[in-house]
């Protein structure tokens, strides 16, 4: 419990886990909606930075914007095809958007693992840092890209949702799509904008993680799980609440495999998920409910 | 839900008759496919796998509303008893049928009364979780489970001292699994089938004729559950070996979709689905993962354009058909 290895290690994973949360918080914050495909997106994004690295020979940096470009193309895509039409016909209801997003998480799965390729693939680092030591800690390159990143994207996000006008009208429009469409709002552009942002906070997540984790068409579902969880733990009141979340979940994740191996860590981790949902599904930092 | 209502006014003996008219056909039709070929017995029995997994979430999905994903779980839990009791502990495979339907209903018990508050995303999301950490344990429980190997060599169950043949196994797994159908989609017509639907619709009205909703949704997990777990079960048959792998993640995506293809409106979309899943995945020129992914878009353009699946679809073309008839005679 006090190596300060395994904190870095929390830290890293958790800093990824946040990500992924921020990518969902900010289709709940616009769309009232889970997005369990986010996943996915930061999967093909990290995919196809890898394959063009392999395949083409193209630097990490540009085939970072290509997995980005495709994250946010998906993302789009989704909101377009399926959950916009979905949820039309539905009334909002929870059941029809759940099955259709699942449906939409395993076709990005298999879309992805059909073009791109079903092994596993390896993504360089995106700047290239060396390895270096704080104290008695050594930091690999890529854990302090993963830090670096989060910092940035989660205070660029924070900005966005503060200052531009769409960010302010994000959660105006999540709260009550009709009452905001009533003033005036136009509410598909907003949404596009959530989904956009949210498929690129996605892609820059599974890019800077693939560079130490690895990655392989099938990681999105676990990224999604662990996202979705690090969300729920944090709570959807605060746009850095995700941080606080994926934190905890990356403390549990590596002291609970640490501890009690790869079985422990999962079972701690249905556990947390288990007593958060039952307990306290608003999260630890929740926004004040007006009625 | 209107079609639950004319057929309920039908007289009894005529359902029972109609019932047994479909399953036989089901079974005729099925064996004509299937022919001699070893392969596509093989196919069968991984349809009917299936379709026992999905029958066993038709109950709580698409019925009760609530998407429980822990079917994969409970699939293993049916495998694993069987192989469990009948090589380890030497009795009869009827046991482990027996005894996994027992655990698998007891966990899903246990896991819908931790999960009742939930619903929707958060209920997925936790019965994922739990599927997840449920396959590493299945890999770390060495001495129950044989760990990443598995168990094999589980013995062919026998019927009062007689080894059916192959041939003879597959009738039976087919009759099994539509004798299920039936019992599920009578359950659909019954009181407590409209009430549990009832229930996913507008629950405040269903609790304010003095039925719990909560009481429906955990009964149903429950119920589901055993008949996933003899899904497991069955495929042991098939495969005599079972390994933490054999019921992955992917079994229960495959679930929720089959009720899709087939049609939500009726119990036998789920098998009707299975076919269609194990045809489409397994049975289809191309390489290695075409299938999932065709049946992926497949299910997103169904969700989107005909919600009634495969047998909405032919219902609403006969309908069609008869309405223009009854028109003529006019």
């Amino acid at each position: 419990m006090s190596d300060p290895q395994l904190w870095l290690a929390a830290a890293e994973i958790g800093c990824f886990f946040a990500l992924v949360a921020l990518s969902i918080y900010l289709v709940v914050v616009g769309a009232s909606f889970f997005n369990f495909a986010a996943g996915p997106y930061a999967m093909a994004a990290a995919l196809l930075a890898g394959y063009a690295g392999a395949h083409w020979g193209v630097p990490i940096l540009l085939g970072a914007l290509l997995g980005i470009a495709l994250a946010v193309g998906i993302s789009l895509l989704t909101e377009i095809v399926v959950v916009r039409p979905v949820q039309r016909r539905s009334g909002g209801a929870e059941l029809p958007a759940l099955v259709a997003v699942t449906a939409t998480l395993f076709a990005i799965q298999q879309l992805a693992g059909t073009i791109l390729g079903r092994t596993p693939v390896s993504v360089a680092n995106l700047v290239p840092v060396p390895d270096f030591r704080v104290s008695s800690v050594s930091v690999q390159g890529t854990t302090a890209i993963i830090i670096v990143v989060t910092v940035v994207v989660l205070l660029a996000t924070v900005v966005w949702l503060r200052t531009t006008s769409t960010g302010q009208l994000l959660r105006a429009v999540g709260d009550n799509h009709e009452a905001a469409r009533m003033i005036g709002v136009n509410v598909a552009r907003v949404r596009l904008w959530a989904f956009g942002i949210s498929g690129a906070v996605a892609g820059i997540a599974g890019i800077v993680f693939a560079a130490k984790s690895g990655a392989q068409f099938t990681s999105g579902l676990s990224w999604t799980l662990t996202g979705f969880l690090a969300l729920v733990v944090g709570g959807t009141g605060k746009p850095w609440a995700p941080l606080i979340g994926g934190l905890a979940l990356g403390w549990v994740q590596v002291f609970g495999s640490f501890y009690f191996g790869a079985t422990g860590s999962s079972v701690a981790i249905f556990l947390v998920a288990l007593v958060f949902f039952a307990f306290r599904p608003e999260g630890l930092f929740q926004r004040k409910v007006r009625v | 839900m209107t079609t639950a209502v004319i057929t309920t006014t039908r007289p009894a003996a005529r359902t029972a008759l109609g019932e047994l008219g479909i399953c036989l056909a089901v079974v005729a039709v099925v064996l004509l496919w299937m022919g001699p070929s070893l392969y596509r017995q093989d196919l069968v029995f991984l349809a009917a796998t299936y379709a026992l997994v999905a029958l066993g979430m038709y109950l709580p999905f698409v019925l009760a509303g609530s998407l429980s994903m822990a079917y994969s779980a409970y699939a293993a839990i049916g495998a694993y008893a069987v192989a469990y009791l009948s090589v380890k502990q030497n009795l009869s495979p009827w046991w482990g049928w027996l005894a996994g339907m027992l655990v698998a209903g007891a966990v899903a018990l246990v896991l819908a009364i931790a999960t009742r508050k939930l619903s929707g995303f958060y209920l997925a999301a936790v019965t994922l979780l739990f599927a997840i950490a449920f396959e590493h344990w299945l890999g770390d429980a060495t001495t129950i489970t044989g760990g990443a190997s598995g168990i094999s060599g589980i013995p062919v169950p026998s019927l009062f001292g007689w080894d059916p043949p192959r041939y003879a196994q597959v009738v039976a797994a087919i009759g099994f699994v539509c004798a299920i159908a039936v019992m599920i989609d009578r359950l659909r017509r019954s009181a407590w089938g409209l009430s549990l639907s009832a229930a996913r619709e507008n629950a405040p009205a269903v609790q304010s004729t003095g039925i719990s909703p909560t009481h429906l949704t955990v009964v149903a997990l429950t119920v589901g559950a055993a008949i996933a777990s003899t899904g497991g079960a069955l495929f042991t048959v098939s495969v005599q070996a079972v390994t933490p792998e054999t019921f992955g993640l992917d079994l229960v995506f495959l679930a929720i979709f089959m009720p899709i293809i087939g049609g939500r409106g009726s119990a036998w979309g789920a098998p009707l689905g299975a076919l269609i899943v194990v045809g489409v995945t397994l049975n289809m020129p191309g390489y290695q993962g075409s299938g999932e992914l065709l049946l992926a878009v497949v299910v997103l353009v169904i969700l989107l354009l005909a919600p009634g699946g495969a047998i909405g679809w032919v219902h609403r073309i006969l309908q069609r058909f008869t309405s223009s008839r009854n028109q003529n005679r006019r």
